[in-house]
């Protein structure tokens, strides 16, 4: 009960002193830190500009934009447009192209990177592991174009190396860059292939904020190598994992552009097509801006949502999110 | 509240200067002379694209020599050429438009900022001007939206579909050059399957296709094989009524031929992702052997194999014209006759009287004078005259070379090359060149135009793009066996469903109030 009453007290007084600050008004507070909110100005700027006043320009979305009338004179046309888009035969295929692709990216590439970083961190020469690190790393930084055209002379019929050793060995006859069946498994390698190192870095940040007195601890309580990885190494690293996890909901149907884009033929264009490259095809090519930026606004609002899901789920079941 | 009349009327007069003045770099001003009521432009600002790696530079001696003649400053935007379209769409979303655009065809986005009024329908300004008064006028109405000319044609040759093949190939198989199609498929299946080369091993093929352009009704060589068969070309009449070619039986025939050729080895196998870049590297390198393409490239192949090979380059590349389809009759595959047009944007042309003015310069630009600087470059420097023909300098650097090319781009002769052939530099080159003439003028007879070519339909408009590619990737995934001949009706006919009717009735329609 003591204790208790003390601890009421401790809160109470916490309280007060917090009001009396903010009776203190809200012009010491910005004197006192004045040179920290001018830190925040170009910050603020920045996003002003750069981010939100562009949003402006969503409102096409909802009107038949012409180029000639301007965004403010075209005329109004309501839901129009997203009613076309979801009625058109284009729509099922797209969201089909563009889950599957990021389900197989969430799937595949993100606990592939959480189990390479697990692997660098096991590893016990300091200079092994840093050239490792380095060496996956490096992709990361070639732009897509350069890996597209990388896959395609590996890959290329009669002279890709990589093509005929995979048919001489298997005895087919694989068309990898056409087949729509490898159209898939080829988008994801190359993603595991130019992002896996890059990724990691996260999380051996986090790794390495692991708290080495809990490894001592269960050396002696006896715990081996995978026991210690599984009982204390994952649990530790489980917030950044879920943060990490819930940003990545956010870009779920963020395909990425670049990379589909080079990626696609006539052939395997009935898998490949996703909701990024259809945004380019319309509005880039087509010139139809305003139904280009309702499928755009569609897949923004769709991210967000999955967010705000992903982070409600996240928090329920193990109380950290990221908001 | 109280305004009084006489300063309503300055206010409209200063507004009327301001709208003059306010909008031009341009400097334009009254030209009272001029019975059309001209604004007298100072300079011009035209976006062109350009189809060499470098764009000219700015202030470069054909744009001097130009200037020189048509008395205004150009004021140059120059766009690879490969990124054209889309820049195009991008700088009509902006606001710095120029004042003359080139427009590299009638696709959508064009033709919506068009009907919105963003261009000036040129249709009855066209024949005030010596020069733009076109000696084409099938090929002016084809370049227009529903019979509204928003721009002056940049003229091409009609006939230029052509069959290119190596020579030397041909005699080692014992074979002619081909006259119909079945002659195609038998010198490509012998040039796949009969060592043409003589080197005793299996490597090489006959058709070398690439995968650009892979839309139905772009001269592609698929396109080619198809008018061949009497499909039409894009649009056909059948029964009265106009349908696109890909509703025929004869285009359903010749899908079938050319999925012959896929499976029996005689086409690259690679013809869906080969980049049309590359188009004369298995020719050149004893790979493949027959091009199906424009004819000019004939003369491209000749110089590079005269690079490599300076004693015997007459003995590799030969050419025909369009081939005779099965039913025994040619059908010849035409170009629109145009490659798109240059077009006056309203956003920066506001007055009639600027518009007066920049049609004057357009006009000087389609001159005598200055059509051979644009077409050929200058005299002595870039090339030099012998009788009507011109002779390229031989040491002219390549960035001149290319810079003459780009200025090319904004050539239109709509009534008439204005320019100077070129004389051939050997006399096989110039045998092959006038070889080339000949086929054209003898396809000409048989060209089979795309009878919708000045209809726009709006359906077409709103979604024309995706349904083409409905059909497009149904053909090569039926060509190349993913599909069967069951999956290709279905595309057909969900292009039918989801719009392909509407398009059809659409043209049909403005067809009939045309005539």
């Amino acid at each position: 009960m003591a204790m208790l009453d003390t601890a009421v007290t401790a809160t109470e007084t916490l309280t007060v002193e917090k009001q009396s600050r903010r009776r203190r008004g809200v012009r010491v507070h910005f004197t006192q830190f004045k040179w920290l909110y001018l830190l925040l100005v170009p910050g603020i700027v920045y996003f002003l500009l750069f981010r939100y006043w562009p949003m402006y320009g969503a409102i096409i979305a909802f009107k038949d934009y012409v180029p000639f009338l301007g965004i403010a004179d075209s005329p109004w046309v309501g839901f129009a447009h997203f009613e076309d888009f979801f009625a058109s035969p284009d729509f099922p295929r797209l969201l089909g192209n563009t889950i599957i692709l990021a389900l197989l990216s969430l799937l595949i590439a993100f606990p592939l990177t959480i189990i390479v970083a697990l692997l660098l961190n096991e590893m016990r020469l300091t200079i092994l592991k840093r050239t490792t690190q380095t060496l996956i790393y490096v992709p990361h930084f070639l732009s897509w174009t350069v890996v597209a055209s990388l896959t395609y002379l590996l890959f290329a019929l009669d002279i890709g190396p990589l093509l005929q050793l995979i048919n001489g060995i298997l005895g087919t006859d694989i068309n990898f860059l056409a087949d729509p069946a490898w159209f898939r498994p080829i988008i994801v390698l190359q993603d595991i292939w130019k992002n896996t190192g890059w990724g990691t870095i996260i999380f051996l940040a986090a790794l390495a904020g692991v708290d080495q007195a809990q490894y001592e601890a269960a050396i002696i309580d006896g715990a081996g190598r995978f026991q210690r990885v599984w009982h204390i190494t994952i649990p530790s690293i489980m917030p950044t994992i879920i943060v990490m996890l819930v940003l990545q909901m956010g870009q779920i149907l963020n395909t990425g552009f670049e990379q589909i884009y080079l990626m696609t033929n006539s052939l395997n264009r009935s898998v490949a097509d996703v909701f990024d490259t259809y945004v380019y095809f319309m509005g880039i090519t087509q010139g139809s801006y305003s139904y280009s930026t309702a499928v755009g606004l569609f897949k923004a609002v769709v991210g967000v949502v999955l967010i705000f899901g992903a982070n409600w789920v996240a928090k329920r079941f193990n109380q950290v999110g990221i908001f | 509240m109280n305004h009084s009349k006489p300063l309503v009327g300055v206010g409209i007069a200063v507004v009327a200067a301001l709208a003059l003045t306010g909008c031009s770099g341009s400097g334009t001003g009254a030209d009272d002379a001029n019975s059309t009521d001209a604004a007298k432009l100072e300079s011009l600002s035209i976006m062109a694209p350009f189809l060499s790696t470098n764009a000219p530079e700015e202030d470069n001696e054909i744009e001097a020599a130009v200037e020189d003649v048509i008395g205004v400053d150009l004021d140059m935007t120059w766009v690879p050429n490969a990124s054209y379209g889309d820049k195009v769409n991008i700088t009509l979303a902006g606001d710095d438009l120029p004042q003359v655009m080139v427009i590299q065809g009638k696709d959508p986005g064009f033709v919506r900022n068009a009907e919105a009024g963003a261009f000036w329908d040129l249709t009855d300004y066209l024949d005030d001007y010596e020069n733009l008064k076109t000696t084409f006028p099938e090929v002016q109405r084809a370049s227009s939206v529903n019979g509204k000319v928003y721009g002056v044609f940049r003229a091409r040759d009609v006939m230029r579909e052509a069959v290119i093949i190596r020579k030397d190939w041909l005699e080692n198989v014992g074979l002619e050059l081909p006259e119909t199609t079945e002659d195609l498929y038998e010198i490509a299946k012998a040039f796949t399957e009969d060592d043409p080369d003589g080197n005793g091993t299996d490597d090489t093929y006959g058709l070398i296709i690439p995968k650009w352009p892979g839309t139905i009704g772009t001269n592609s060589p698929w396109d080619a094989i198809e008018t061949w068969y009497g499909a039409g070309t894009r649009w056909t009449e059948r029964d009265g009524e106009l349908v696109p070619n890909f509703t025929t039986d004869e285009w359903f025939e010749a899908v079938q031929f050319e999925r012959q050729l896929v499976e029996e080895g005689v086409v690259n196998p690679d013809y869906a992702t080969f980049d049309s870049a590359k188009w004369n590297e298995p020719f050149l390198t004893g790979k493949g052997g027959i091009i199906i393409d424009v004819h000019s490239r004939v003369g491209q192949l000749i110089s590079l194999v005269k690079q490599s090979d300076p004693d015997n380059f007459e003995n590799y590349v030969d050419v025909t014209g369009n081939l005779t389809g099965p039913d025994g009759e040619l059908y010849a595959l035409p170009t629109s006759g145009y490659s798109g047009f240059l077009a006056i944007p309203k956003a920066q042309v506001r007055t009639e009287a600027e518009l007066r003015g920049v049609l004057e310069v357009l006009n000087e630009l389609n001159s005598a004078e200055a059509g051979p600087i644009l077409n050929n470059g200058i005299e002595d420097v870039t090339y030099t005259l012998d009788g009507d023909l011109a002779v390229a300098v031989d040491d002219v650097p390549q960035a001149l070379k290319d810079t003459v090319g780009a200025y090319a781009q904004l050539g239109t002769n709509v009534n008439g090359f204005q320019g100077y052939l070129p004389k051939q530099p050997s006399e096989y080159e110039q045998e092959m060149y006038d070889k080339r003439k000949e086929i054209e003028t003898a396809d000409l007879e048989s060209a089979q135009f795309d009878p919708a070519a000045p209809y726009v339909s709006p359906t077409y408009v709103s979604k024309g793009a995706q349904l083409d590619t409905i059909v497009a990737d149904a053909r090569i995934q039926y060509i190349a066996g993913q599909i069967d001949l069951d999956g290709l009706e279905d595309a057909v006919e969900l292009w039918r469903s989801s719009g392909g009717d509407d398009i059809i009735a659409e043209i049909n329609e403005l067809a009939d109030a045309d005539s």
